[in-house]
């Protein structure tokens, strides 16, 4: 376990040296570059510029430049936020996208598996409508109009909670955007959990089970919960990556100072150090993510132990 | 291209302006207005600032943050006119020199004077390349080897301002420049405290660094949440600075900023959202404002692109576009309509429209079809129309494009890309007509000039008018400022019957600003509204 566990974090190096190297690519190759402005810069500010930030050299010499200060941890300076370095401005946000999605992912785990297997046992009673109405709600409102929505009824109507903003992680900045993608996640993962523990609860082995006369609530914790789980965890990866590094929908309703608003920034000005650097981290996380994943599937799943 | 000169007139003539620091400036609250006891503003402002180094800031946002933290020769009060800054009075020496006589009790945060020193420091630091600054030649271009020194040319130590003494700032100008008190409210023009720049370099912006000598000081910076300011005991106005503490918002959606407001988390709202003006207005009579800036929406034809070699198109295309439907019922947030240059409060030349704009449709369709037809120009005729994404920008035109369709039969393909790519198309001349707006960077018709002049980098029509250039030349050495306006005043006629611009909208801004904020008025122009001059009223 721990050779296949080192064996993947090693596998990581090349997938993130090749990430960059194709971003690079995408970035250089998008017109306009981050000193564009609605005045032309004289040439000799120009390229005092250019050479600071070491645009002038050819583009593998700043490719094997940015490898170098990324082994060293510096993620380079920002064009956009020029008072600011990308490991600064990335150590600021990440926490915050942490909390709100890490938060949001562990409630509608919980939530998501319990009403998913509630309905399940229960298929086509008031439950499993209820449930089920539920989670068509959550995915057919986009967070653009129920993260508002949520922000007219408890901000402005009850004036329970702040419409938005950010203050040091105090709770109540917290409810409504953790709500919000709690809502959402919730939806895809009930529906995903009811689906897979009804079709376990048909399967072979259950029904041998019942015909051993062993009460329902065994069948269900021993023998039906883990292998219903799978799928849950297999869609875990994806949600939980996508709840933190790219909440940007959720982030700009209430106006979260999170990783998502610098990834469009970052893009839409041509700030290429600060792109790179959330590249980096996105894809850092997105395989420690499905390390993860795996790791709970071979729990989950003996099978998969090979 | 501005030519330098240095014929000093012998009878020179002595500046009018020579205020005395007798008054003071900051907010100043009407009789029987009561205070309300916490003095704390939420102001948004629009997005989140690219630095606060004065030297390097570029946009709007920046610029009122800066103009809290610093305070430069002069400033710009709340009803937009120019009133002391560091500097207590000054004095126009001669047609191409000034002097600055700055107050000795102004002092650095940390208790230092500021000096005449700290401003030629400053000012060297905004013009030499080594900085990088993209103001450097907006600003650099008015002193005595500015444009030399901004291109490498010239050591930053020939830059046209010398400190005469401690308290007296000599500044030298290319050509006579009779705005230049105003000029040097420019927060890319203030002081520096050399000596925290040069130990800290980079990290001398950040919270507990910055070394201000404004009315208020960096409290706090959290990155795209807010940045926080409070009141600067040591500054030597602070009797006079009411609000103690102001809180910037960077939110950038009008829609969040708007419900901020409502749940009364912000008390400023930056610009509402397109097309909601009217709603806002019923809904918050008392709160809804909306400020006429010195800014021209417009859109730029490049004349060298075969479609619009031909004046009397490019004429035609003018003459159809009705302003007013424009105005009030596509972008319906209280814009004016523009068929000149020059929008309505800008110094230093006459708004002056197109003589047909005044004309009934029928009368302009029948010209503009008529012009089409001598150009050899038939209905179906097609040109692409480039704008940034956005909204707005495309619902305008829209508008525009079907405007040519019905009245003129042309064909219009519209190309949306991102403001970036359209930014270097405008540069590169790769277009054939572009979305284009300018906002003053300071009250002088010279601001829009630059938007038609010949060599500028500013105009994105590539159109030349050789008699027009005579005269703006001509005009920018005048120190009669009548006979200056007069000349201006006849290029941008000249200009203007190029066509190589479409005049639209004097854009305005439309938000919403709690009405206890006292001090806020829609006279200011430039919406250049430093904290110190607002006060909170007891509500």
């Amino acid at each position: 376990m721990l050779a296949y566990t080192f064996r993947r974090l090693l596998i990581t190096i090349p997938t993130l040296l090749v990430v960059i190297g194709i971003v690079y690519i995408l970035l250089f190759s998008a017109p306009g570059g981050p000193f564009d402005s609605e005045r032309v810069v004289p040439e000799a500010i120009q390229a005092q510029l250019m050479s600071k930030y070491h645009l002038d050299l050819p583009y593998w010499k700043q490719y094997l430049l940015y490898i170098g200060q990324l082994l060293q941890g510096d993620l380079g300076v920002s064009y956009r936020y020029a008072d600011w370095s990308v490991n600064e401005l990335v150590s600021g946000a990440l926490p915050v996208s942490l909390a709100i999605g890490g938060l949001s992912i562990v409630l509608s785990l919980l939530i998501g598996i319990l009403m998913g297997a509630l309905a399940a046992l229960f298929r086509n009673s008031l439950v499993d409508y209820l449930v089920m109405a539920l989670g068509s709600l959550g995915s057919v409102l986009p967070s653009f109009v129920l993260g508002p929505l949520l922000v007219l009824a408890f901000a402005i109507g009850l004036q329970w909670l702040p419409s938005g903003g950010w203050d040091h992680f105090s709770w109540p900045f917290m409810v409504l955007p953790v709500s919000l993608l709690t809502l959402i996640n919730v939806s895809t993962l009930a529906r995903i959990m009811r689906a897979s523990l009804v079709e376990v609860m048909n399967s072979n082995y259950i029904r041998t089970a019942r015909a051993k006369g062993l009460p329902i609530r065994l069948i269900v914790f021993r023998h039906a919960l883990r292998p219903s789980l799978l799928p849950v965890v297999t869609i875990l990866g994806p949600l939980a990556v996508s709840s933190i590094t790219s909440a940007l929908v959720t982030e700009s309703i209430f106006s979260i100072p999170g990783l998502g608003i610098l990834v469009v920034n970052g893009a839409a000005n041509r700030d290429y150090t600060l792109v790179l650097g959330l590249v980096v981290l996105i894809t850092a996380m997105v395989v420690l993510v499905n390390l993860c994943v795996d790791l709970i599937y071979a729990f989950l799943d003996p099978r998969s132990r090979a | 291209m501005r030519s330098i000169q240095h014929t000093f007139l012998a009878a020179s003539l002595v500046g009018a302006l020579a205020l005395s620091s007798l008054f003071t400036w900051a907010a100043t609250v009407p009789a029987g207005v009561q205070l309300h006891a916490e003095q704390t503003l939420t102001r948004n402002n629009g997005a989140e600032p690219e630095t606060l180094d004065p030297s390097l800031i570029e946009s709007v946002g920046a610029a009122n943050l800066t103009r809290d933290l610093f305070e430069g020769l002069t400033a710009i009060d709340a009803q937009g006119k120019i009133v002391p800054g560091v500097a207590e009075k000054w004095r126009q020496v001669d047609p191409l020199t000034w002097t600055f006589q700055l107050r000795p009790q102004a002092k650095w945060q940390n208790g230092d004077p500021v000096t005449a020193q700290d401003f030629v420091y400053a000012f060297r630091r905004l013009v030499e390349p080594k900085t990088g600054s993209k103001y450097a030649r907006t600003f650099g271009d008015f002193f005595l080897n500015g444009k030399e020194v901004s291109t490498g040319q010239k050591p930053p130590q020939e830059l046209g301002v010398r400190a005469i003494d401690k308290t007296t700032l000599e500044i030298k100008t290319s050509h006579p420049v009779k705005f230049l008190p105003e000029l040097v409210s420019n927060p890319n023009l203030s002081p520096l405290h050399a000596a925290s720049i040069e130990k800290l370099g980079r990290e001398w912006t950040k919270p507990g660094n910055l070394m201000g000598n404004g009315a208020y000081a960096l409290k706090s910076w959290q990155v795209n949440s807010k940045i926080v300011l409070e009141k600067s005991a040591g500054y030597w106005d602070a009797d006079q600075v009411k609000i103690t503490r102001v809180t910037y918002l960077p939110v950038e959606d009008g829609h969040v900023d708007v419900k901020l407001f409502e749940s009364g988390q912000n008390d400023w709202v930056y610009m509402l959202p397109p097309g909601s003006y009217d709603a806002y207005l019923k809904k918050y009579p008392k709160d809804t404002r909306n400020t006429p800036l010195l800014a021209l929406r417009f859109y730029s034809i490049q004349t060298q692109s075969p479609f619009f070699k031909d004046v009397r198109v490019r004429q035609a295309l003018s003459m159809v576009l009705d302003r007013d439907i424009l105005a009030q019922k596509v972008t319906a947030d209280g814009q004016l309509p523009a068929y000149g240059l020059i929008v309505k409060g800008v110094e230093g030349a006459d708004r002056v429209d197109y003589e047909w704009a005044n004309w009934p449709m029928a009368k302009k369709v029948e010209t503009a079809k008529a012009l089409m037809a001598q150009a050899g120009v038939k209905p179906g005729a097609k040109f692409t129309f480039s704008y940034n994404t956005s909204e707005y920008h495309k619902k305008m035109a829209i508008f525009a494009a079907s405007e040519w369709k019905t009245k003129l039969g042309l064909a219009v393909e519209l190309e949306a890309m991102e403001f970036k790519v359209l930014i270097k198309k405008r540069h590169d001349g790769q277009f054939e007509m572009a979305r284009d707006g300018w906002n003053a960077d300071y009250n002088d018709a010279t601001t829009f000039v630059a938007l038609v002049k010949c060599d500028s980098d500013q105009n994105h029509s590539r159109h030349c008018n050789k008699d027009a250039e005579q005269l703006i030349q001509k005009g920018l050495k005048e120190s009669d400022q009548t006979k200056r306006k007069a000349a201006l005043n006849e290029a941008i006629r000249l200009i203007m019957n190029d066509y190589p611009i479409i005049p639209l909208l004097q854009y305005s801004l439309p938000r919403l600003v709690k009405s206890y904020v006292g001090g806020y008025n829609t006279e200011n122009q430039m919406d250049r509204f430093r904290s110190q001059d607002l006060y909170i009223i007891k509500h």
